[in-house]
């Protein structure tokens, strides 16, 4: 009976055994069984939203998406990967090791699909798409992706997109955005990241042991971000644009009253569509370039003022009845100040002041400068403006400088001397002003006293915001002031010896100002700042040319622009 | 309660659970295989009440014939049977398949419990207990080892080590000398080695695979791997029925033959295979009880070799869905999708419930 005894007992320990070993799994490994046997049946599949849309004044698309192909993944065990990915390569026609690293480079867990080729053609995704029976875990994925289809209009106010970099991704962190996140770089889509961002959604599946879908576990339908609709005029837009063409420069065009730019460009500048391509050479020449084609010369990037600053020092001068309209300066074509001599470029005889407007004579602005003192000048330029940057919409806008006592004494180390009035008085020596502000000084002679806020966004997701963005606050200026300068800034066309008489030709009245702003060691910059109609003023325009030349080089583009726009019918 | 009514309802639970899991894990694929399984258990059942009503004693007549026939039977697969799944195992035996290890398993029992009850023509003395080395175990180790190795070379290690197995337990409770029970412990552990040689390559690869599932996790541990995952991710309440991902979606090879228990806890949960277990073990009681109460030396051991025969199957089986033994293919008795092994377990029990009701004629 004793060994029936102990067979009797190995029994029941056995069952005691497998007892306490089911304990041991279920109870005590439970929860870990449990992540293993979710990893192998589910599975995420990202979905991503689109873009939002950038829109022109008139609702056409500046920027928009079109759908691309990526080819994912599903992870699974090694050999199904090599024949699936021996697949694709045949089809896509790549090299299969290429394809192998790549799945190796983007494998994130074994529960997510892998990307392996990003914008496939779709006659290779309707390829794909009918072998996905035979094969097993391939995913054809639509992806949106951002088109341009006018390439390069408007490439500097739009910005373009790229992978985030460690700056901005420690500065985003907090809102959600993570590495690998494609986000905007300089102009709008860098500003209005937030708003023009989609949210990814997604599909957890689950998949049986082949990889191959069984159900959908749950879903979350992407967002597609908010469209921006701009106050630009694409075909304005793209006048300007074409008028600057191959020199370097900028143009800024603005609705005087509201402050709503119509047209930005900066030359030279890139096509935002080589970033989505990710064509490296391209991109390496963009970054290296000598000629910096992705600052935006409108904004961010400074000059010497030149002569379209005589303006603020006119302006200045008749305010403060340091001269009035029949004060008038002798020119002999320079002026001797101490042992230096202040050139003028022209000898203007006796002159007054809407003279020395039209033929923009150095010698009176030499004069009434140092009437006024290096401090009012400063005082007048920051109230039009100067010295600060516009809080326009788009990032990276500069402050430029103007130049004063105090600055020299505790920067420089030196006394503020007239020679520094002087140079002040036509905009040369410190002062230094971006094509914006300029447009912005003119818009204040434009619309008799308004210092306007530029801005280019105008509606977010189909709601005006520019009730927002408009700024419009009165300068103190007295209304005659005003008058006069604009029949100085209307002769500076109409008067045959104006220094933009070139413009009178035109079919509409045009006022403005040149300018001629000394760089050293290379040719002057040169500027036309002016609005049209004269009368009733529906637009400013500023055009700066890089080492450009004389004024009269900007005024010429100025007119090619006004001409074309009035041959549209736009003005 | 009556053993017989206590085994019979024991069983028709299990092999209710199983059909319920058997439909679980096939029902998306094919929902004929719960249908066939639950006919064979109809069949099981009848053959369950003919041979817990046919006298056990005709068995001891009839045992060189039956021993002679599981040969004949296993020669017959071994020259014609159907390959299925890589192993020659099945007699195709008008619309079904039959599996003639199973039957084997069972005659080996009668055999070995025929043999050892053999009683001395002068005292009516139990003979076992006085054989010598070569009668109390070369002789019989040599009956048993014909038909084992004609399993194993099926190939059907798993059979093939029950029967193994089978041997050893009623070769110890046969009442044989102690010391040779230890000789032949010794010669089997010494001749370990050479077996290995004999083994063949994903065999080989299933052991290696025991000892360490982290060898080929994809290969021949991903059996293994799966079936842990699948029972370990059933926590105490489980998956619920039909809800079982690892078996659902097909993630557990075999969820509905060898490794059903698997498929059962996954659904069941802790309480499930918990509950599962304890029938288990009341069946085998039952089985272990109905030996000690018989008088009948051959009714003594051929119950306690059924009974135990169920243990090793049962525990081998579920062992090796945990992770705790090396693959083998062995079915789990009532449980696993498979006539034969439903068959041949519901008779045993027929027989065990026979012997019972023949304890008050001697």
């Amino acid at each position: 009976m004793t060994r029936l005894r102990i067979a009797g007992f190995t029994v029941i320990f056995v069952f005691l055994f497998l007892f306490l070993n089911l304990f041991r799994l279920e109870l005590m490994g439970g929860r870990k069984f449990r992540e293993l046997s979710d990893k192998n049946c589910i599975r995420l599949l990202p979905q991503e939203g689109s873009r939002g849309k950038i829109l022109d004044r008139r609702g056409d698309v500046i920027v928009g998406n079109e759908l691309s192909y990526d080819v994912m993944l599903m992870p699974k065990d090694a050999q199904q990967i090599d024949q699936a990915l021996a697949a694709v390569a045949g089809i896509l026609g790549r090299d299969f090791k290429d394809l192998k690293n790549t799945f190796k480079n983007n494998f994130i867990a074994s529960s997510a699909a892998v990307t392996v080729a990003k914008d496939i053609d779709v006659k290779k995704a309707i390829t794909l798409e009918e072998l996905k029976s035979n094969i097993d875990g391939i995913v054809i994925q639509p992806r949106p992706r951002r088109r341009y289809p006018h390439a390069r209009l408007a490439a500097h106010v739009l910005g373009y997109l790229n992978e985030i970099d460690r700056w901005r991704l420690t500065k985003l962190a907090d809102y959600g955005y993570k590495t690998k996140d494609i986000v905007g770089f300089g102009g709008i889509e860098e500003k209005y990241d937030y708003y023009l961002r989609q949210e990814e959604g997604g599909l957890s599946l689950e998949v049986d042991s082949r990889g191959r879908f069984v159900r959908a576990l749950g879903f979350r339908p992407p967002k597609n971000g908010r469209d921006i609709q701009l106050t630009l005029d694409l075909k304005i837009q793209k006048i300007a644009q074409d008028c600057l063409a191959e020199r370097k420069g900028a143009v800024v065009i603005m609705e005087p009253y509201s402050g709503q730019i119509i047209a930005m460009a900066s030359a030279p500048d890139f096509n935002p569509a080589a970033f989505v391509k990710k064509a490296n050479s391209s991109l390496r020449s963009l970054f290296s370039s000598q000629e910096a084609p992705l600052i935006n010369r409108a904004v961010a990037a400074a000059y010497p003022a030149g002569s379209v600053f005589k303006l603020v020092v006119a302006a200045a001068a008749l305010e403060t009845k340091k001269i009035n309209l029949n004060t008038s300066f002798f020119c002999s074509g320079s002026m001797h100040l101490g042992r230096e001599e202040f050139a003028c470029w022209d000898v203007h005889n006796q002159q007054n002041l809407l003279g020395a407007i039209a033929r923009s004579c150095n010698v009176l602005f030499y004069r009434t400068g140092l009437l006024l003192g290096g401090q009012a000048i400063y005082e007048y330029a920051l109230k039009f403006g100067f010295s600060k940057n516009t809080s326009f919409d788009l990032p990276y806008e500069i402050n430029g400088f103007i130049p004063y006592p105090l600055w020299k004494k505790i920067y420089r180390f030196k006394h503020w001397l007239d020679g520094d009035t002087v140079n002040m008085s036509i905009g040369q020596g410190e002062v230094l002003v971006t094509p914006l502000q300029i447009c912005r000084m003119m818009a204040v002679f434009a619309n008799r006293g308004m210092l306007v806020t530029p801005y280019i966004v105008q509606a977010i997701d189909g709601r005006d915001i520019s009730k927002y963005k408009q700024r419009i606050s009165p300068l103190s200026i007295k209304p005659e002031t005003i008058d006069y300068i604009r029949i100085g800034l209307k002769n500076v066309v109409s008067d045959p010896a104006g220094t933009a008489s070139a413009l009178a030709a035109l079919p509409v009245a045009v006022s403005g100002k040149t300018g001629t702003a000394q760089a050293p060691p290379g040719q002057p910059h040169a500027w036309f700042a002016g609005y049209f109609p004269s009368k009733n003023p529906k637009f400013v325009i500023c055009v700066l040319l890089e080492h450009g030349g004389s004024g009269y080089y900007a005024a010429a583009v100025a007119k090619q622009i006004i001409e074309a726009m009035a041959q549209e019918g736009l003005i | 309660m009556a053993s017989q009514w206590k085994i019979l309802l024991i069983a028709v639970l299990i092999a209710a659970i199983g059909i319920l899991s058997i439909y679980s894990s096939t029902y998306q694929k094919e929902t004929k295989l719960w249908q066939h399984q639950f006919i064979w258990f109809i069949l099981g059942v009848f053959s369950f009440f003919i041979l817990s009503n046919f006298d056990y004693r005709r068995l001891w007549d009839g045992t060189y014939f039956l021993y002679l026939f599981a040969l004949a039977l296993l020669a017959v697969v071994f020259i014609t049977g159907a390959v299925r799944m890589g192993a020659q195992r099945w007699l195709r035996i008008a619309w079904f398949n039959f599996q003639p290890s199973e039957l084997a398993k069972l005659i080996l029992v009668i055999f070995l419990a025929r043999y050892f009850s053999r009683k001395s023509e002068y005292d009516v003395s139990l003979l076992s207990g006085k054989f010598g080395i070569f009668r109390g175990l070369i002789l019989p180790f040599i009956f048993i080892a014909i038909p084992m190795f004609l399993i194993i070379e099926q190939p059907d290690l798993g059979s093939g080590a029950m029967v193994f197995f089978i041997f050893i337990a009623m070769f110890y409770l046969s009442g044989v000398r102690l010391r040779y029970v230890f000789i032949f412990s010794l010669v089997i552990a010494l001749s370990l080695p050479v077996f290995w040689q004999f083994l063949r390559g994903y065999q080989k690869e299933r052991l290696l695979v025991f000892l360490n599932p982290n060898i080929d996790p994809l290969g021949a541990g991903y059996t293994l791997v799966q079936s842990k995952i699948a029972i370990g991710s059933g926590g105490f309440w489980g998956k619920g029925w039909l809800a079982g991902t690892q078996s659902q979606l097909r993630f557990l090879p075999e969820s509905h033959t060898d490794f059903i228990f698997a498929t059962f806890a996954e659904e069941w949960g802790f309480l499930g295979g918990g509950v599962l277990l304890l029938l288990y073990y009341f069946l085998i009681r039952e089985g272990l009880l109905i030996g000690q109460r018989t008088n009948d030396n051959f009714g003594r051991l051929l119950s306690w070799g059924i009974s135990l025969g169920l243990t090793i199957q049962i525990s081998v089986n579920i062992a090796m869905t945990m992770g705790l033994m090396p693959i083998v293919g062995l079915p789990l008795p009532l449980m696993s999708y498979g006539g034969s092994s439903m068959l041949v377990t519901f008779a045993s029990l027929g027989i065990l419930v026979n012997i019972d009701k023949r304890r008050a004629v001697f």
